[in-house]
């Protein structure tokens, strides 16, 4: 055998003893199991992008010897969620994540969540309400833990509402009324901006004229994307636009929220969640916002716009300590008042528990809403939330659909290609879908 | 590993005092080439190879469940079904479209663009050279993200001081509308690109022979003539390898539209391009094995873009 094919030989040893190295540093953690008999704490990796999360978990470690959380903050929305399942999928997932109710029915059948049930299924059965409990039972199983419920809420700057003579509307009806008005006292002042690219708002209010973009028959998928009340909503926004009534912004842009510091757009959708915030990107204009039900179609009503729940990912090796910690971030008065510890963006969410309202309620500073009782308008406001809604197993997909179609040509178009999408995405991955 | 024809060691003819060393040290040399090559391979066979293998292995199969989807998915083999799937998807196939309107505009822009200036810079005309091929080539040198929230912010109603010039000047202009998102998108890259193709071209340029241009311009050829008919054939190797990188950087576009679709530039969805095709089928609809084949269906469209250039390119170089 001649030198050269040995020190080539030499060189493919060499080149597959890296690659394998290299597999291994990829793929290799050091096993470990639930149970702390040896007395080292369990270390828990928690991902979220929640406000107030560093002072939950600072309280949490504070409090706990034997279980120690490691927080990291990871974008919201797709970004995240990708990150999320690509975790899953490369083994190094967290242990716990923030798992909006949008995406549970999407996570738990891409295989990305833990079953909850021995773990939490009480917990959740017993302190949360029928109508949140189903938005993470699906299966019989129990996925994730609620923490929050966010029905619809309407933000309005008090000041301006009186210099340009508008009343709160009530109805959707008196919105389009006031909308007219306000444009015609300023032709630079708009109502309200209705963003094009937040689709979970569009859910959020086919929601609450009684929409069901997606509904289980049997063990079968049925989509409602473009179903009549959708429809209606998008007809109703989509002339408020064409009209220049309302603005449309980018959501959660500088550009919108340099409309509404400098008092270009006089209120807009959100929920209980959405104060947070507030104060940090619009400090100036402290005391000069206050908040309303939303406007409805006749009866009061209110869809869910957001909310959050913790679910456990696949590839965790610590159920049970995770489980723990969840218990206590969505149940447990400490877990709840450290949210809101946070001085510069507390948490302003409503907890799905009612037993935490009260708790959260009190310490949050009413101060930028004029003292307004946030948390007691919110959670009336949860009773009126419309029972039968359900998240679809492709919700990401349907969403950009939506978002999409709605950029090219209306929400009209945006529902009519997000039920495509639904549809279609049901088939393609073997689900079946309800004729 | 490719090794030098080793010279047959069997006899010696001429026998001096040097041949085992010159053997010896034919050996250690050649071990010393194996170390040093070894690196290259263990990288190009990690992030090249088994990247490439393992996506060719992942488009073979999709993932499937069935009922309302929580009993788990499982994975079955598919053949080609993944690539059928993207080639039938017209979402996919517009991305091409998309891209090959943007390379109609976006190469031209680029190509001719840079050469002009980098003739410009080569020319007597040019005073503050040095400033200048510093002031082209600054850009390339932001990230191609934060380039683009630059441009964004520039180009977004309600933010953009250029617009209220434009405003205020009684004008109107949308960067985001269908007629001029594309050349909003390849103003963004030209902006990033443009200096770093000059200096290419400004660097070939100052290879040519002074003499060869002296010449010229003994026989009484103007500044412009001298630059066409000599100066541009003389880089013609810089010309085509330019192209060729450009080509295959334009068909992988990604942030740019990425960006202006998050900003709300209607007719840029979250297909547009073949590499957000891609990336929302992996990351939005976790659906990996379509990620692979289409990621290959367009590495293959590179492999024959490139080819296709190299093969005019040589034929235009031997033409010239």
């Amino acid at each position: 055998m001649s030198r050269t094919s040995r020190s080539f030989r030499t060189a493919a040893i060499a080149v597959v003893a890296a690659l394998g190295l290299l597999a291994t540093a990829c793929g290799g953690d050091g096993g470990s199991t639930d149970s702390a008999s040896d007395g080292k704490p369990v270390t828990i990796k928690y991902w979220t992008w929640t406000l107030g999360a560093k002072s939950t978990v600072e309280a949490f470690n504070r409090t706990h010897k034997d279980i120690k959380v490691e927080f990291t903050e990871i974008p919201s929305s797709t970004e995240g969620y990708s990150k999320l399942a690509n975790a899953v999928k490369a083994g190094n997932a967290p242990d716990v994540a923030t798992i909006e109710y949008q995406m549970v029915p999407e996570f738990a059948s891409q295989g990305n969540l833990i079953d909850l049930t021995d773990y939490a299924g009480k917990t959740v059965k017993s302190k949360f309400p029928a109508s949140v409990q189903s938005l993470v039972t699906f299966g019989g199983r129990t996925w994730t833990v609620p923490y929050d419920v966010a029905p619809q809420l309407y933000y309005y700057r008090t000041d301006l509402f009186k210099k340009y003579g508008i009343e709160v509307p009530k109805t959707w009806a008196e919105f389009t009324t006031a909308a007219a008005a306000v444009k015609k006292a300023d032709k630079n002042v708009r109502l309200a901006s209705m963003p094009k690219s937040d689709p979970a708002l569009l859910a959020a209010l086919s929601w609450q004229a009684g929409g069901k973009w997606f509904t289980t028959e049997g063990d079968a998928w049925k989509p409602g994307v473009d179903d009549a009340p959708s429809k209606k909503v998008a007809a109703y926004w989509d002339r408020l636009i064409k009209d220049d009534l309302v603005q449309s912004f980018t959501a959660y842009s500088p550009e919108e929220t340099k409309a509404r510091a400098s008092g270009r757009t006089l209120s807009f959708l959100g929920a209980s969640w959405s104060a947070g915030g507030m104060k940090t990107a619009m400090p100036d204009l402290k005391g000069k916002w206050a908040v309303a039900p939303l406007p409805n179609w006749g009866t009061a009503a209110s869809g869910n716009y957001g909310g959050t729940s913790y679910g456990v990912l696949k590839g965790s090796r610590h159920t049970e300590a995770a489980a723990e910690f969840i218990e206590w971030l969505t149940t447990n008065r400490a877990g709840v008042e450290a949210r809101l510890a946070d001085l510069e963006s507390p948490s302003s969410a409503l907890p799905a528990d009612p037993q935490m309202r009260p708790v959260a309620a009190a310490k949050f500073d009413t101060a930028y809403l004029g003292g307004q009782d946030l948390y007691k308008l919110a959670s009336e406001q949860v009773d009126t939330i419309v029972p039968g809604w359900t998240w679809g197993p492709n919700q990401l997909d349907v969403y950009t659909a939506v978002q999409d179609a709605t950029a090219k040509s209306g929400f009209g178009g945006g529902v009519t290609a997000g039920q495509r999408k639904a549809e279609s995405g049901i088939t393609e991955r073997g689900l079946k879908l309800a004729r | 590993m490719a090794a030098p024809p080793a010279p047959a060691v069997k006899t010696r003819p001429r026998p001096t005092t040097k041949p085992p060393a010159t053997s010896a040290l034919r050996r250690s040399q050649r071990r010393a080439a194996a170390l040093f090559v070894v690196p290259f391979f263990v990288l190009f066979a990690a992030v090249m190879v088994a990247p490439i293998g393992y996506a060719v292995w992942m488009s073979l199969f999709q993932e499937h469940s069935s009922g309302l989807g929580f009993g788990g998915t499982q994975r079955v083999f598919s053949g080609i079904g993944n690539y059928t799937k993207a080639l039938s998807d017209a979402g996919f196939r517009d991305s091409f479209v998309h891209i090959a309107l943007y390379c109609a505009l976006y190469i031209p822009v680029m190509i001719g663009g840079s050469l002009l200036l980098a003739l410009l810079l080569d020319s007597a005309m040019a005073r503050a050279k040095r400033f200048f091929q510093l002031a082209l080539f600054l850009p390339h040198a932001i990230p191609g993200l934060i380039a683009s929230l630059i441009w964004i912010y520039l180009y977004t109603p309600g933010l953009s001081p250029v617009l209220d010039w434009i405003g205020a000047l009684g004008g109107s202009w949308d960067f985001y509308s269908n007629d001029h998102v594309l050349s909003s998108m390849v103003n963004l890259c030209a902006w990033q690109w443009i200096g770093y193709n000059m200096v290419i071209f400004y660097a070939a340029l100052q290879a040519v022979p002074r003499e060869v241009i002296e010449a010229a311009v003994v026989d009484g050829a103007g500044a412009l003539r001298t630059a066409l008919r000599i100066k541009v054939p003389l880089i013609a190797s810089a010309l085509v390898m330019t192209v060729l990188f450009t080509c295959v950087g334009a068909i992988q576009i990604f942030t740019e539209p990425k960006l202006l679709n998050q900003r709300g530039a209607p007719s840029v969805d979250t297909e547009w391009s073949p590499t957000l095709f891609i990336w929302k089928a992996g990351f939005v609809q976790h659906d990996y094995g379509l990620a692979a084949a289409a990621s290959l269906l367009l590495a293959l469209l590179g492999v024959v873009l490139s080819y296709l250039v190299t093969r005019l390119g040589n034929r235009w170089k031997a033409a010239s």
